[in-house]
């Protein structure tokens, strides 16, 4: 399998470190490593995503949310000529209470593609307790094909 | 349970207060909540889209709400959720409905709807489950 160029990583950390004033921003995601075979992205602590008045509990939807993103990512650079990408949908099991102030480790990867479809799966687990998941997540996405690939689309529309 | 106490109650918890809802009815088997649409929910900054992600956690808080209106410290706990994406949420409040399938003792389904300008026409459905004990 092609490995992904140093130019098109470059270009994948620059869109995603640069898009707004989004969710995908304010989870401050930190891509760790990306190959064809999967990606993994850092997510540091933040309180805003607990629900304990004490902030150590994470709330299920942030990994829902992380899950979702990271997805889209593994998607993103696996599947060439797409030119949009939508959640059709999403299952997570949220395998157990998502106590820490460590930072949040997702790893995610494509396991099927088709013209129309993604089909996705990935794990969660706090940084350095990789045998003791919180959560796991499957999706697909549905797929738009065209000429305007999805990574120009989104440089043109950073430049205008 | 009054609004005000469940409101109350939602304002309690951090994560609640980022994706910033009201649950504006509420009875012993359905919550309803209405979401104010903010940046920092975008999922598609392009677009101006919410992110799918926060649809999901904005239906898993209303489904807990419905669950367990009272509760003291956290919200009901969560087992797992299926959702299903059906439009895109654009700018502009978004709304969620929860009814509760079925409560038991241990376990407790929820479906849950959301929509934007009319019920009609959702934006996403999810299942999701709960553990009582």
């Amino acid at each position: 399998m092609a490995e992904i160029t140093k130019q098109k990583m470059e270009q994948i950390a620059q869109i995603w470190n640069a898009r707004g004033d989004g969710l995908i921003t304010h989870m401050a995601l930190d891509i760790e490593d990306v190959s064809n075979e999967g990606v993994q992205v850092r997510m540091p602590f933040n309180p805003d995503f607990c629900v304990d008045s004490d902030q150590t509990l994470l709330h299920g939807g942030i990994l829902t949310a992380l899950l979702d993103s990271v997805f889209g990512l593994a998607n993103f650079v696996s599947i060439e000529g797409v030119s949009a990408m939508v959640t059709l949908d999403l299952r997570v099991d949220y395998l157990r209470a998502a106590r820490s102030r460590s930072d949040v480790i997702v790893r995610a990867h494509c396991f099927r593609k088709t013209r129309h479809i993604a089909f996705n799966a990935g794990s969660i687990w706090f940084d350095g307790h990789e045998d003791a998941e919180i959560a796991r997540g499957t999706a697909s996405f549905a797929l738009t094909r065209g000429d305007a690939d999805l990574f120009e689309v989104m440089t043109e529309g950073k430049a205008s | 349970m009054d609004l005000q106490t469940v409101n109350a109650n939602v304002s309690r918890v951090p994560f609640f207060r980022f994706l910033n809802f009201e649950v504006q009815s509420l009875d012993s088997l359905h919550a309803e909540a209405e979401m104010t649409f903010e940046t920092r929910l975008i999922g598609n900054p392009v677009m101006v889209l919410y992110h799918g992600g926060i649809i999901a956690s904005f239906m898993e808080a209303t489904a807990a709400i419905a669950v367990h209106p009272e509760f003291a410290e956290v919200p009901a706990k969560p087992i797992n959720l299926t959702v299903d994406y059906l439009r895109p949420a654009t700018k502009g409040p978004l709304f969620a409905r929860a009814n509760v399938t079925r409560k038991g003792k241990r376990i407790a389904s929820v479906s849950v709807i959301s929509w934007q300008t009319t019920r009609e026409k959702p934006v996403a459905e999810g299942l999701y489950h709960f553990l009582l004990v």
